[in-house]
């Protein structure tokens, strides 16, 4: 405590030195009368008391510099002195300060930026308390067979099986359900127009188990999920987005599908529920209504709340103080084994007894195992970027440090200790990191918000204390790459060296040069590695972007319509009906058509449908089969080519006899003699049959990466359920300026009805191929950033060489070597250099693409065209590298050079 | 080399302190050059006190709490800085006195002539 108090005293003592300084003056003057007059009472002449006093004292000057050093903290005013005399030279040369603090913050800013998506997407935790004890449940081995389901099979769990989990209290102290009410978002009516929104259904205890705070408001309780109440709790960002953080929010009424809900709460601000990578903007209890169904699915017998065998419900659990998962999961076990199967009765096959396993609830779930990898090896690319800037920073220092070695020898000269000299030196290099983290980290927060922005997760990426944990790491370990640095020279500096005037004698030695050509060689290697990585990564998203699709792609404009206040089939068919021919005669469109699932955006309906009644054998990864419902006219409209019949016409409506169209690989499959139309594809029952009247060509469905499969279309009218469409659009002109016209007519229509995420097909075809794009431009990134800073880097060393040799090279020139041999000897050095990189670089690059395997889409790893391309960026980096330098040495002056000496 | 010779003065001045303290207990307020003084008369002439080492160990005990100063006249009308006990030094001094002295309770028995033998 003392000790610590006499610090506080000592850092006062160095912000108030003067006036210290004079009070210790006057007391010593005090102190030397005092023993003066002592003196002279016992009989000494005044000088000689004077003398006797000063001698006693042990010397004025020295008894100050003891109480100075007592008095403040001198580590501190030495430490303060270094980084000002640093501060000083560093602003003296802008130039050498502006591309290491530069290349410094392009290094670290990167690395900052990619980490913060790493953390946000792999490391971070639920803003709740105790995020450690959340855990998602998941299916591995997929939901029972016979089970209705959305899609999403290893995540949604049945009624039967909440309850019967929620009930155990040893496992889980809470276990929360929750689904969403859209595929992506519902339509909702705060004020007069229509608008989206993002919304989950959730179970009673959602807020209260996973402990979210509340910023308005309270969270739903038990009695709320029992009554299905009309309440809704709003996420801050809504809050704060859609109403202005409106103090009077509690007690309004946001109308969700055309239903009245009141507004009871808004979260705390952070917490943006736990759907993975989108924000949720309210939360309902779990609702019972046709029209409330999860995922806005149509409600059939099937698929609706309390129905058993509906296998809906995402499940996040809180374990019970003091258990593990894996205790967990033994205990529930034999409940859920038991719930599994209500409704489904018993399973005929052992294997399909499905499988429960948690999942930490740990950064953005979903997107984490899709992200993973490539972020791992983004973080590696980026940490590459980072050495190759550290080493040219060094080699900077370095070669800035050679030229001061005669400002050294004289400090050395005057007194200064290596001990001295070295802390100047490291005082330094700590500016420069300092600087460059700083712009860095300034750097990071702008890059991360391009990243978030250009990933497409609707998640802000938040630069927490992980992140800043992270930058300041990487800072230290580059301050302490550059301490190591300047060390050397600081411990080879002899005061002799100082009187030495001779340019050539105060050369480097030989292994100095050596060491230079070295690092930029192994920078030459990672750059090859970088670029051959950004190649690869390119050209798979050129094969993306050139994959043949099987549609027209231009002049396609698609959106979400969903009939808000209609719930029967019939009502929702008559609904589409008069959508479809009121759009028709919109100015512009040629022709229009509907789809159950949006072509490119990733989903659609997956199963196994008889063939002539006959149910075909064989695993789901053989016969499996797509299917989509789809509306009139939908081959012309998107222009996927007829092979044989007919497209689906208005005549096939919900009273014409059933009518199906697959696809090529469906016909060559199951009919290898091209005898399909006429047969019937559907259920098992004559019923359920539908006649096959046409067979398309191949086109993609999900996204452009998908392997052919076999494919139905349906008239959706025929189907037992009506569901949610998309409307497809086809203008000869630009799909956009439809969208007027378009929204005039739906108003007509319904004044509530919005347009749900109206966009080209084609920007939802590019949609599906985000992230290799995200991927492949950031790794070209990087890759170019490598380039030009091994190219400053190698141009930095040949250029401070060839100011090393003038005077050599002028002596060659006086003995008759041509300019062009000149050129040539500095061009071969680059060469060689470069060289000795590629051979350490080719290998390596072949090793680490081997890891971006799984990242490739039509590209081997051991694509010939990327590594060329490499190869020929690298030797272009070191022509264009040693230009500069070898045309300086080639016109050096012989007589001027000589005269040097 | 700096850091060795602040350990030694820090021994020192270990004893030091103590000396000081007891000295301005026993003397009440008083200048450093009085301090310095009193010390060496108590020891018997035979500590020779380096007048210059006094005032860093006086500002060390003032920047720990254990001392105050203020600045006041001398007998012969003479401006000089006095130093005076605190609270915290008289308790700093009981406590280094009570330490002391076992420390050389326990050093005699070591030295006393037959101890270890009988």
């Amino acid at each position: 405590m003392r000790r610590l108090r006499a610090l506080f005293v000592r850092l006062g003592g160095f912000f108030y030195k003067d006036s210290g300084e004079n009070e210790f003056a006057d007391e010593m003057e005090s102190h030397l009368q005092l023993h003066i007059e002592d003196n002279l009472r016992a009989g000494m002449s005044p000088a000689q008391a004077r003398r006797e006093a000063i001698m006693k004292l042990g010397g004025v000057e020295q008894t100050k510099e003891n109480y100075r050093e007592r008095r403040g903290l001198p580590i501190l005013e030495t430490t303060f002195e270094d980084c000002r005399y640093a501060f000083r030279l560093l602003s003296r040369n802008p130039g050498f300060t502006l591309v290491a603090v530069v290349t410094l913050a392009l290094g670290i800013g990167g690395n900052t930026a990619v980490f913060t998506v790493m953390n946000s997407v792999l490391l971070q935790n639920l803003p709740l308390p105790h995020p450690e004890q959340l855990m998602f449940l998941r299916l591995p081995n997929d939901q029972p067979l016979g089970a209705s389901n959305t899609g999403d099979g290893d995540t949604s769990f049945s009624y039967p099986v909440f309850e019967e989990l929620r009930k155990e209290r040893a496992a889980f102290s809470d276990l929360m359900a929750y689904v969403p009410l859209a595929i992506g978002k519902v339509p909702v009516r705060i004020g007069e127009l229509p608008e989206e929104a993002a919304a989950d259904m959730v179970s009673g205890n959602f807020f209260s188990g996973l402990g979210a705070a509340f910023a308005r408001g309270r969270g739903f309780t038990l009695e709320d999920e029992t009554a299905h109440a009309a309440l809704a709790v709003l996420s801050y960002s809504y809050w704060t987005g859609r109403f202005a953080r409106d103090p009077s929010i509690l007690g309004q009424t946001i109308y969700v599908k055309g239903l009245p809900f009141t507004i009871i709460g808004v979260t705390a601000r952070g917490f943006y529920g736990i759907e993975p990578g989108v924000s949720t903007d309210f939360w309902i209890p779990l609702q019972n209504r046709p029209e409330l169904n999860a995922w806005g699915n149509s409600a059939s017998n099937s698929t609706l709340y309390g129905t058993p065998t509906w296998w809906c419900l995402r499940l996040i659990g809180r374990l019970a103080p003091g258990v593990s998962d894996p205790q967990a999961l033994r205990t529930v076990e034999p409940a859920f084994q038991q719930a599994a199967l209500i409704g489904l009765g018993a399973l005929d096959n052992k294997s399909q007894k499905p499988v429960l396993a948690l999942a930490s609830a740990k950064g953005i779930q979903g997107v984490r195992d899709q992200y993973d990898q490539p972020i791992r090896i983004l973080m590696a690319m980026v940490g590459l970027v980072l050495v190759i800037a550290c080493a040219n920073v060094a080699m900077l220092i370095v070669a800035r440090n050679s030229a001061r070695q005669r400002e050294f020898s004289m400090r050395v000269a005057l007194g200064a200790g290596p001990g001295r000299l070295f802390r100047q030196l490291l005082a330094e290099s700590l500016l420069l990191v300092t600087t460059g983290a700083a712009l860095g980290w300034m750097f990071a927060i702008f890059a991360s918000s391009a990243l978030a922005a250009w990933s497409s997760l609707d998640v802000p990426f938040s630069l927490d204390s992980n992140v800043l944990l992270f930058t300041l790491l990487i800072s230290l370990a580059c301050a302490v790459v550059f301490g190591i640095v300047p060390l050397r020279s600081a411990a080879t500096v002899s005061a002799g060296s100082a009187l030495k005037t001779s340019n050539a004698a105060a050369q480097p030695n030989k292994t100095t040069s050596w060491a230079g050509k070295l690092v930029v060689a192994v920078q030459m290697a990672l750059c090859l590695i970088l670029l051959v990585g950004a190649g690869l990564l390119v050209r798979s998203l050129r094969n993306y972007e050139n994959l043949p699709l099987g549609l027209r792609t231009d002049g396609l404009l698609v959106f979400g319509a969903s009939p808000l206040t209609t719930h029967s089939d019939d009502e929702k068919a008559k609904f589409y009906r008069i959508l479809l021919d009121r759009l028709r005669v919109v100015p512009g469109v040629e022709s229009a058509t509907l789809m159950d699932n949006r072509l490119g955006s990733g989903w659609s309906s997956n199963g196994i449908f008889a063939i002539d009644g006959i149910e075909p054998t064989g695993s789901f990864s053989e016969i499996g089969m797509r299917a989509n419902d789809v509306g009139p006219d939908y081959l012309h409209t998107l222009g996927i080519h007829i092979l044989q019949g007919r497209d689906l016409l208005d005549s096939d409506s919900r009273t014409a006899p059933k009518v199906v169209i697959v696809n090529e690989t469906f016909a060559k499959r199951f009919f290898p003699r091209g005898d399909a139309l006429g047969h019937t594809a559907g259920g098992v029952k004559p019923e359920q049959r539908f006649t096959i009247v046409g067979v398309a060509a191949d086109s993609k469905y999900t996204g452009v990466d998908e392997k052919p499969r076999p494919m139905l279309y349906f008239s959706f009218w025929q189907r037992s359920s009506v569901s949610d469409m998309q409307v497809e659009l086809h203008t000869a002109g630009n799909p956009e300026a439809l969208l007027p016209n378009v929204r005039a007519a739906l108003h007509e229509i319904d004044p509530n009805l919005p347009m749900q995420k109206p966009m080209t097909q084609r920007a939802q075809f590019d949609e599906s191929f985000s992230q290799p794009r995200l991927f492949a431009r950031l790794a070209m990134f990087f890759g170019l950033l490598a380039a030009l800073l091994v190219a400053t880097g190698l141009y930095g060393t040949l250029a401070y060489r060839v100011s090393r040799r003038t005077s050599e090279i002028g002596l060659r020139m006086a003995l008759g070597a041509q300019r062009s041999e000149v050129l040539c000897m500095v061009l071969r050095e680059s060469l060689l250099i470069s060289v000795a990189g590629i051979v350490v670089g080719v290998p390596l690059a072949i090793a680490g693409a081997q890891l971006v395997r799984s990242m490739l889409f039509g590209v081997t790893p051991g694509d010939p065209i990327s590594y060329l391309g490499a190869l020929l960026g690298v030797t272009l980096v070191a022509l264009v590298a040693s230009a500069i330098p070898a045309r300086r040495a080639a016109s050096v002056d012989p007589i001027v050079a000589l005269r040097y000496e | 080399m700096g850091d060795k010779a602040n350990d030694k003065k820090d021994v020192w001045q270990g004893t030091l302190a103590l000396m000081v303290l007891k000295t301005l207990q026993a003397m009440g307020p008083l200048h450093g050059y009085g301090i310095a003084r009193r010390i060496e008369q108590t020891s018997g002439d035979l500590l020779a006190v380096n007048y210059g080492t006094l005032y860093p160990a006086l500002l060390k005990l003032e920047q720990e709490g254990y001392i105050r100063s203020e600045w006041g006249f001398s007998d012969n009308n003479r401006k000089a800085k006095y130093y005076k006990l605190t609270r915290a030094g008289r308790k700093q001094l009981n406590k280094e006195e009570r330490e002391w002295e076992e420390t050389t309770a326990i050093l005699a028995r070591f030295l006393a002539p037959g101890e270890g033998r009988s």
